[in-house]
């Protein structure tokens, strides 16, 4: 199997993957990225005097192609003169005892996949696992039906410049939200990435679990989303503006919300990682480049919400008064509009296109309690990018950040994605620094 | 003219003529305990322009902020038209028919002329093309410059906006916040022209300035505002030729204005003088 990506040097990729994981703040992951290095000086497996391995060591893990298990798939464990292959069964599971604590690497034998089905992370098919405290450990290959088979490198950026476009686009729902929130009431809202999360989690209850048709659950999460926005505003900011409490302290109240909606989040949802399932996983070919049906509708859901939004925006009443109240606040209360009705429309909007943001996130990746967290930078990324409160500002930064992180993935490990996304936004406001579509304004 | 001006000046108790905007013994602040304004009377008849100088911090602008719903009033009442109209909200003020101009940021800079206008008649859409042709007439440049972003204006440029703007519902009092401050001389002249036209059309103004002989010029009556109360009111010839209000509030600015202008007020009022031959000077209220 010909490798996709240039591979970077073990020694950057182990850097790389270090720094990553301590931006991640993870300490599991810090752990991971520096096993290379610690497998010098961790115990190597002793061999038990017996030599049976009836022991309770094992490394193992689920091989499937989104729900269905796959039977037949090899895995290669190797650690310090052990060498064991498991197969997986019936359900998908594969176990190799080991003999005891220690550093092995398990590899995945990508010949022995089905026809048609590949690693989704070809540059990941082995894996560095240490047996430390524990008796048993993981190992996941998440696999799928021929996402890539290229080898040439500019279908391949052909390829991820589309779905850079379509995680985009998505991206871009959710910063506008964000920004349409700074805009009319100047608050930075951490508690948007809990928004893209409830979306998600809200279409993935309705439309996998119960399993109710698109046109039900999407409209339900929809509605959900819309009322949490509703609910912010109607319980928590508007109460307290007027108590007039500063941006700074209603900040950090949206950051307690955010870790209060996550972890409630997780409460009900737990820990595991799902898969949407749209029935849409046929793929097209676009010249050289294959891509989801459900990425194609994807991009044309948020390509038509954006420009809905931005005829709102700009054609309608309500729209324009948004405009002016992010302006001009207390101009526009003094010319009649009624601010606190306009913000309470940007925050169901908001919320609804956040939610919806979420939906089609979950869709593109997966669901988990903590996916809207950790594209929360990113949105703000992206409406910085773009010019603080333009919402077109926050589409075109959306668009920026989403195919440069899905194309830098090319050149550089996928840990580091978004840390590209975040060096190109320093880049950005060192030269132009009121954003790209953001304006200078004429004092007078 | 003298029997007018009279009744201005001092309304009798005969006067059947209700103002279409009053205060009564306003008293505001903005910090509790600290009271900027400290029983204001002012009234405007319909159609009357009414100009309001003082010292800095006499509570000029507080005055046009408490009016407008964005300063707490502690005792006193607002009327408009027969109504109390105290503590309301501005977009409430703005559909009874109260307009005001604020001194600064008093556009929306990311917004067309059009829509700066369009924001003005929020509450009454429908009559968008009638009143945008009124404003026109008072505002030409702005029917011509109609699609041009109000942030890329110059300042005397705004203010026209800013004027057309809360002219667009039809107010039945205009309330501005210092029209002519930072603009050149040239600007001061058109502004001070506009303001002097759209009293013309039939909007009661309040104006408050820091150029007092200007605005004294071209007033119909003004009011002189000390900490927080009005010490003098009178015609605006009247005030300029009133020595102790020369004194007082028109001596240092006196100096700055250039000898022109000075001849020119002098003059003004010294034809007052010979005509209004009535009128009881300045009457400390």
């Amino acid at each position: 199997m010909p490798l996709m990506y240039r591979r970077a040097s073990p020694v950057v990729t182990t850097i790389a993957a270090t720094v990553a994981s301590m931006i991640m703040g993870i300490m599991l992951a810090v752990l991971m990225g520096l096993s290379p290095a610690s497998a010098a000086t961790s115990p190597s497996p002793e061999p038990s005097p017996s030599g049976d391995f009836t022991s309770t060591f094992t490394i193992g893990g689920l091989i499937r192609d989104g729900d269905t298990p796959i039977e037949g798939v090899e895995v290669q464990v190797e650690g310090d003169g052990f060498d064991e292959v498991g197969v997986t069964g019936e359900d998908g599971r594969w176990t190799v005892p080991v003999p005891g604590p220690g550093a092995y690497t398990a590899t995945l034998l990508p010949d022995t996949l089905p026809e048609g089905i590949v690693p989704r992370d070809p540059e990941n098919i082995t894996r560095d696992v240490t047996l430390g405290t524990t008796n048993t450990v993981n190992v996941l290959f998440p696999t799928g039906e021929g996402t890539v088979v290229e080898n040439n490198i500019a279908d391949t950026i052909l390829t991820r410049f589309i779905y850079g476009l379509n995680f985009g686009l998505l991206l871009a729902l959710g910063a506008i939200g964000i920004s349409l929130i700074y805009g009319t009431t100047k608050l930075n809202n951490f508690a948007h990435g809990e928004m893209v999360t409830f979306g998600a989690v809200i279409f993935f209850f309705f439309g996998t679990v119960i399993g109710l048709p698109l046109y039900v659950s999407i409209p339900i999460a929809l509605a959900l989303s819309a009322f949490t926005g509703y609910a912010q505003d109607a319980w928590l900011h508007k109460p307290l503006r007027r108590r007039g409490v500063g941006l700074v302290q209603a900040m950090i109240v949206t950051i307690g919300l955010s870790i209060l909606a996550r972890y409630v989040i997780l409460f009900f949802l737990g820990g595991n990682i799902y898969t949407i399932d749209t029935g849409l996983t046929a793929t097209i070919d676009i010249g050289p480049a294959t891509i989801t049906v459900a990425s194609l509708v994807s991009m044309g859901v948020s390509i038509l919400m954006l420009i809905l939004v931005g005829l709102f925006l700009t054609r309608t009443r309500i729209g324009k008064a948004t405009r002016a109240v992010s302006d001009n606040a207390s101009l526009a209360a003094a010319s009649g509009i009624n601010v606190d009705r306009i913000i309470r429309i940007v925050w169901i909007l908001a919320a609804t296109l956040t939610g919806l943001s979420g939906i089609l996130y979950g869709v593109f990746r997966q669901v988990n309690w903590s996916m809207g967290f950790q594209i929360l930078l990113l949105l703000f990324a992206a409406v910085t990018l773009g010019g603080l409160g333009s919402a077109f500002g926050a589409l075109v930064g959306a668009l920026i950040i989403g195919v440069v992180t899905e194309v830098s993935t090319v050149w550089i490990p996928n840990d580091l994605r978004y840390a590209v996304a975040l060096i190109i936004l320093i880049l950005v406001l060192l030269v132009r620094p009121q954003g790209v579509l953001g304006r200078k304004e004429r004092v007078g | 003219m003298a029997d007018t001006t009279a009744a201005y000046a001092t309304p009798s108790p005969t006067e059947t003529r209700e103002p279409v905007l009053y205060s009564t013994d306003l008293v505001a602040g903005y910090i509790p305990g600290v009271n900027i304004l400290n029983g204001c009377n002012i009234s405007a008849y319909a159609g009357e322009l009414i100009g309001i100088i003082g010292p800095n911090g006499a509570g000029k602008s507080t005055f046009l902020k408490a009016v407008f719903g964005q300063v707490k009033i502690r005792s006193g009442s607002i009327h408009l038209k027969g109504d109390d109209i105290t503590g309301l909200k501005a977009d409430k003020l703005v559909s009874k028919g109260v307009g005001m101009v604020p001194q600064n940021n008093n556009v929306f800079p990311t917004l067309s002329i059009e829509e700066n206008l369009e924001m003005g008649m929020f509450q009454a859409p429908k009559l968008f093309s009638e009143r945008f042709e009124f404003v026109t007439t008072i505002f030409p440049e702005l029917a011509k410059r109609r699609k041009q972003r109000a942030g890329s204006l110059s300042g005397g440029e705004r203010q026209m906006v800013a004027m057309g703007r809360a002219l667009m519902m039809d107010p039945s009092v205009l309330l501005l916040d210092e029209p002519s401050a930072g603009l050149s001389p040239v600007r001061q002249d058109e502004t001070f022209l506009r303001v002097h036209q759209i009293n013309r059309a039939g909007v009661s103004v309040i104006m408050v300035e820091q150029n007092a002989r200007r605005c004294l010029q071209i007033c119909d009556r003004a009011y002189v505002l000390d900490q927080g109360k009005d010490a003098y009111t009178g015609t605006g010839r009247e005030l300029l030729r009133d020595p102790k209000v020369t004194e007082l509030y028109l001596g240092t600015l006196a100096a700055d204005v250039d000898a022109d202008t000075k001849a020119r007020a002098d003059s003004a009022a010294g034809t007052t003088t010979g005509t209004a031959t009535g009128t009881a000077g300045v009457a400390p209220v």
